[in-house]
C-alpha cells in the first residue's frame, strides 16, 4: 500500500507560488490580448468586405481545429528565434515566457471571437440603425453602441472562457516553463513525491476554478435578474 | 425639403418601390399609409438612406441621398428619426441618450448638450426621469424620449416610422400628442403611421401606398372625403370601420 507523505509540500510552498504567479500572468495577458484580439476579429468576421471576413474567418477556424498543446510547442520553438532576431537578445535571454504568453493570446482570441460575435449579433439591429440615424459613423456606432451592450450581455461566457484558460495554462509545461503545475511537478520529482504534489496542485486548480464558476453564476444570475427588470 | 423622384428598390428579384414620387416641402407634414408590406417604412428610411436604393434620387434640402459622395453622418445628423422600437440605448441614462449624439457627432460640450437634452425631457413631459434607465420607463415615455432624443439635434426635418404601433393604446395619446404640437410649431414632418386622427388633425397631404407603389398622393380633405382609387377605399372602409 501506497504511504502518502505531504511533508516535502510546505516548504516548497514560495516556490509554487512563483510557479501561481507565472500560471496568473500567462492568464490574465492572454485574456487582455484574446478580448482586444478577438473583438477585432469578430468585428472582420461582421465585415461586409469579403476578403476581410474571409480572413478572420480562416483565422479562427485554423486555430480551433489545431491542439492548444501544439500552438505552444511551435510558438515555443519559433518565437524565440523571432525575438531574438528582431530585438538582437543574446542567446541566454529566457523567452519561454514571452512565446507562451503570445501562443496563448493568439489561440485564445480564435475562441474569445467567436464568442464576442455572439454578443455583437445579440444586439439587435434597429441600435445601429437608431446611432446612424442621429448621425454616428459605422465606428461610433459600434464603439458607443452596440459593443458596450454585446460586452454586457457576454461577460458570464467571457469569464467561464477565462477559467478554461486558466486550466489550459497548465500545457506551458512542454517549454519547460516553471508555472503552477511545473513547479509542482519539479518538486515531485526531486523529493520523489510526485503522486502527493499532484494531488495538491489538481485540489488547488480545484478549488480556484470550482470557486471562480460559481461567482460567475452568481453574477449571471443578477445580470438576469437585472434584464428581466 | 425632401423630394423622391421615381425610387425603385428590389431584394433580389423581389420589387419593395416601384417608381415612388412625392415632396414634402418646409414645414409641411406629410402622412405615408397603406397596407402592411406596402414598402412605407422601407421608403421612409430611404431617406435618410438607412435602406439603399437602385434607381431614382431622393434629396433632402439639396443634398442627394444615393450619391456616394454624399456624407450620409453629416445628413443623418441633419434628419431626426423615431422608429417603431423606439431604440433608446439601454445602457445609458435617460440623459446621456439625449446627450450622446450631440456630443460625438456635433461636438458640443457636455454640459450644453445636457442642458439641451433636459430642456426638451422636460418639453415632452418627463424631466424626473432624466436619471432614469431605459427599461425603467414604459413604452410611451421612451418614445417621447426618442422623439426628445431626436429633436435634440436641432433637424432641419423629422422622419417618423410608424411611432405608435409597437405601445399599448393608452399610451399612444401621449405620443401623438407630442407630435401634434410639432406639427403646429412648423416642424417638416414625414410620418409613416395609421393614425387616421393624427392624418386629419395635421397633414397637410397623404400618401396612400400599396404594393411598393405611391397610389394616391392628394390633400387630406380630398383623400379622405374621396378617395380615387378602389384600394384606398378600401383600406379606409377597413380602419375607419371601428
Amino acid at each position: 500500500m501506497y504511504e502518502f507523505d505531504w511533508s516535502s509540500i510546505p516548504g516548497a510552498l514560495p516556490f509554487l507560488w512563483e510557479g501561481m504567479k507565472v500560471s496568473l500572468e500567462i492568464t490574465a495577458c492572454a485574456v487582455l490580448f484574446g478580448i482586444a484580439w478577438g473583438t477585432l476579429l469578430a468585428m472582420a468576421r461582421l465585415s461586409s468586405i469579403k476578403p476581410l471576413a474571409w480572413l478572420a474567418a480562416s483565422y479562427v477556424n485554423l486555430f480551433r481545429a489545431i491542439p492548444l498543446v501544439m500552438v505552444l510547442l511551435w510558438f515555443f520553438l519559433i518565437v524565440p528565434q523571432v525575438l531574438r532576431g528582431v530585438f538582437k537578445l543574446d542567446a541566454g535571454t529566457d523567452v519561454r515566457l514571452a512565446s507562451a504568453l503570445v501562443g496563448f493570446a493568439l489561440f485564445e482570441a480564435a475562441y474569445y471571437s467567436e464568442i464576442i460575435r455572439a454578443g455583437i449579433q445579440s444586439v439587435p439591429k434597429g441600435q445601429i440603425s437608431a446611432a446612424s440615424a442621429l448621425g454616428m459613423s459605422y465606428a461610433q456606432a459600434m464603439r458607443l453602441v452596440v459593443l458596450p451592450q454585446a460586452f454586457r450581455n457576454m461577460v458570464p461566457l467571457l469569464l467561464t472562457q477565462a477559467i478554461v484558460l486558466f486550466q489550459d495554462t497548465s500545457l506551458v509545461y512542454v517549454s519547460a516553463l516553471a508555472d503552477f503545475f511545473g513547479a509542482a511537478y519539479k518538486v515531485g520529482d526531486r523529493d520523489g513525491r510526485l503522486v502527493e504534489l499532484l494531488l495538491f496542485a489538481g485540489a488547488v486548480y480545484f478549488v480556484i476554478c470550482f470557486a471562480a464558476s460559481q461567482a460567475v453564476r452568481r453574477y449571471q444570475k443578477k445580470l438576469n435578474a437585472h434584464v428581466a427588470h | 425639403m425632401i423630394s423622391i423622384q421615381n425610387v425603385s428598390k428590389h431584394y433580389g428579384a423581389f420589387q419593395v418601390l416601384t417608381d415612388c414620387s412625392t415632396e414634402v416641402n418646409k414645414g409641411e407634414v406629410i402622412v405615408v399609409c397603406g397596407p402592411s408590406g406596402s414598402g412605407k417604412s422601407t421608403l421612409i428610411k430611404c431617406v435618410n438612406g438607412l435602406e439603399p436604393f437602385q434607381s431614382g434620387s431622393i434629396t433632402v434640402d439639396g443634398i442627394s441621398v444615393g450619391d456616394p459622395k454624399t456624407n450620409l453622418p453629416k445628413l443623418r445628423s441633419r434628419v431626426g428619426m423615431v422608429f417603431q422600437h423606439f431604440e433608446l440605448f439601454p445602457h445609458m441614462s435617460i440623459t446621456d441618450n439625449l446627450s450622446i449624439a450631440q456630443i460625438k457627432v456635433l461636438g458640443r460640450g457636455k454640459d450644453e448638450a445636457t442642458d439641451k437634452g433636459l430642456k426638451l425631457l422636460d418639453r415632452v413631459g418627463l424631466k424626473a426621469h432624466a436619471d432614469k434607465f431605459p427599461g425603467q420607463l414604459s413604452g410611451g415615455q421612451q418614445q417621447r424620449v426618442a422623439i426628445a432624443r431626436a429633436l435634440a439635434m436641432d433637424p432641419i426635418c423629422m422622419l417618423f416610422d410608424e411611432p405608435t404601433s409597437a405601445l399599448d393604446p393608452e399610451m399612444i395619446n401621449e405620443v401623438l400628442d407630442v407630435m401634434v404640437e410639432l406639427a403646429q410649431e412648423g416642424m417638416t414632418m414625414m410620418c409613416v403611421t395609421h393614425e387616421m386622427g393624427f392624418a386629419r388633425k395635421v397633414a397637410n397631404r397623404i400618401v396612400f401606398m400599396d404594393k411598393g407603389q405611391i397610389v394616391e398622393d392628394d390633400d387630406k380633405d380630398s383623400f379622405f372625403g374621396n378617395p380615387r382609387s378602389e384600394r384606398a377605399r378600401q383600406f379606409l372602409a377597413k380602419i375607419l370601420t371601428h
